[in-house]
């Protein structure tokens, strides 16, 4: 009994006293910076390379769990959403050499492609889903990316709780990876407004919050670091790493 | 050997690998706890899928913590799904505050934690096997065939049903079971599975995610594989209370062993 008392008191000891040294040396802004070395040297060392694994009609999940907010209130989206987005163009700005405000009858008439993909949310969970769309690629390609460009900023019809936009990036390697896509369909059917609709990012090879939900311009950069927090994305912003591969 | 003569034990490499694995243990314990807490259920399957759930961490309207595992519910308010927020006060939360780094809860620290001290492991754990196996200290402590006849004999002398240990080397029969157990199996396929998880290992390379099951799978691996890994910290910190804390921990300090009564047993 004794024994069992002293181990238990022991392991308890050493995690708390871990904790809450951890959590004094969490709040240092050095020591946390510091932390993020490991971010570099995945990002450095692994990069963005090979497939994500593709999956069988069978697979899949009917109800593909939704991640990230709900479903934008504000009268920008709505007003599109009333009008079966019909109004709704995808701007391609900054960078290039050809803006562009792209019609949905437009994307739908681009070369298709469908992938059936395992999306996994950075808090642990995994979800089948089979996406179809247009590779975001051939998206870039009609508006030509200068030279200069090295990120691909996609910003987003939709605010946090707390009012900041939501946005994302990706860099033009990520971007041109051959699944990532700008999807306009889940599970055979048109994206609902809950799963991104009209248009949402799908790059099955990164963490779920990479996967932006109703993407509505889309901006080619040098830099994200002037951006919003500068952190190249809405959960960046919050500390996520940019670097998000699976 | 004569009793009471003072043996130069464990090299420089073993000692500062030793503690840096101890720090590094549970940071990434702690971190990982703080992760889990994020998604607080583990599924045997590839896609999260509730029906083969194995374990769930969740809390009731009423503020109780309910901790399901294999289908048998526990009330574990006050330790795992209701308890201690890490400021003061008590909220949903699957592993208490006390016990997470950060104590508050912040999925993309514990991350950040986790994936930092996962490298400090590697680096560790790379010198560990190049200094352990340059010097020879490794080959002491893996188990051969030869060993395999005095595992009994061992188990009775640790039991008081045997007066004499069986003659071994430098570590006993039982140790070099353990010992090549945790470093030749379960801290590899923890770091598999870790693997498994970690950024940009699946695109590469699907086997390793495929071998465990798929994600989910990996995750509860990585899980019980962490269970099992505080099993072995907590019988060799038994072994070192009960063998003399001192000369023990001066052995892993400074190098230095007493041989004595306890001569050849182990931790």
């Amino acid at each position: 009994m004794k024994r069992r008392i002293f181990l238990a008191s022991s392991l308890s000891a050493a995690l708390s006293g871990c904790s809450s040294i951890g959590t004094k040396l969490n709040d240092n802004a050095a020591f946390h910076n510091f932390l993020g070395v490991s971010e570099s040297l995945n990002r450095a060392l692994l990069g963005t390379h090979g497939l994500a694994r593709e999956y069988a009609d069978s697979d899949v999940d009917a109800t593909f769990r939704i991640n990230g907010f709900d479903t934008p209130m504000d009268a920008h989206y709505s007003r599109l959403q009333n009008g079966n987005f019909r109004d709704y163009r995808l701007l391609i700005d900054g960078a290039v050499e050809r803006r562009r405000a792209i019609s949905l009858a437009h994307l739908n008439d681009m070369a298709q492609q469908s992938n059936i993909t395992r999306h996994d949310c950075v808090e642990g969970w995994s979800a089948i889903g089979k996406f179809r769309g247009v590779r975001l690629a051939d998206v870039l390609d009609l508006a030509a990316p200068k030279a200069s460009a090295r990120y691909v900023v996609l910003h987003c019809m939709d605010r946090s709780p707390e009012g900041l936009p939501y946005y994302e990036s990706l860099d033009l390697h990520q971007a041109r990876h051959p699944q990532t896509l700008l999807a306009l369909a889940l599970n055979d059917k048109p994206l609902d407004a809950a799963h991104g609709a009209p248009v949402r990012l799908r790059v099955p090879t990164q963490l779920g919050y990479k996967s932006a939900k109703w993407v509505g311009r889309i901006e080619l950069v040098a830099s994200y670091s002037n951006l919003f927090s500068g952190h190249g994305g809405y959960w960046e912003d919050q500390g996520y790493e940019w670097y998000a591969g699976i | 050997m004569t009793p009471d003569q003072i043996v130069y034990r464990h090299s420089p490499g073993t000692r500062i690998t030793h503690w840096v694995f101890f720090l590094a243990f549970l940071a990434l314990i702690s971190s990982g706890l703080q992760i889990f807490n994020a998604a607080p259920y583990l599924d045997a399957s590839d896609k999260s899928n509730p029906a083969r759930r194995v374990l769930s961490i969740d809390s009731t309207q009423d503020s109780q913590g309910v901790t399901t595992v294999f289908g048998h519910t526990f009330r574990t308010t006050g330790w795992l799904g209701f308890g201690d927020d890490g400021m003061g006060g008590r909220t949903d939360r699957a592993f208490p505050g006390w016990i997470t780094i950060p104590a508050y809860q912040s999925l993309a620290d514990g991350r950040r934690w986790h994936l930092f001290f996962a490298w400090v492991m590697a680096v560790c754990g790379i010198a560990y096997m190049i200094s352990g196996f340059a010097r020879g200290d490794l080959q002491e402590l893996i188990l051969r065939p030869a060993d395999v006849p005095k595992i009994l004999p061992m188990q009775l002398y640790y039991l008081r049903l045997r007066k004499e240990p069986p003659p071994h080397g430098k570590y006993n029969p039982l140790q070099k079971v353990a010992y090549t157990l945790v470093l030749f199996v379960f801290a590899p396929l923890l770091i598999l599975t870790g693997l498994a998880l970690s950024p940009s290992f699946d695109a590469l390379f699907h086997p390793i995610t495929v071998i465990f099951g798929g994600r989910q799978f990996a995750r509860l691996w990585h899980f019980v594989l962490m269970l099992v890994l505080i099993g072995f910290f907590l019988t060799h910190i038994s072994l070192v209370a009960t063998q003399g804390v001192f000369n023990q921990l001066r052995s892993m300090i400074t190098g230095r062993f007493r041989l004595g009564t306890h001569d050849g047993v182990g931790v």
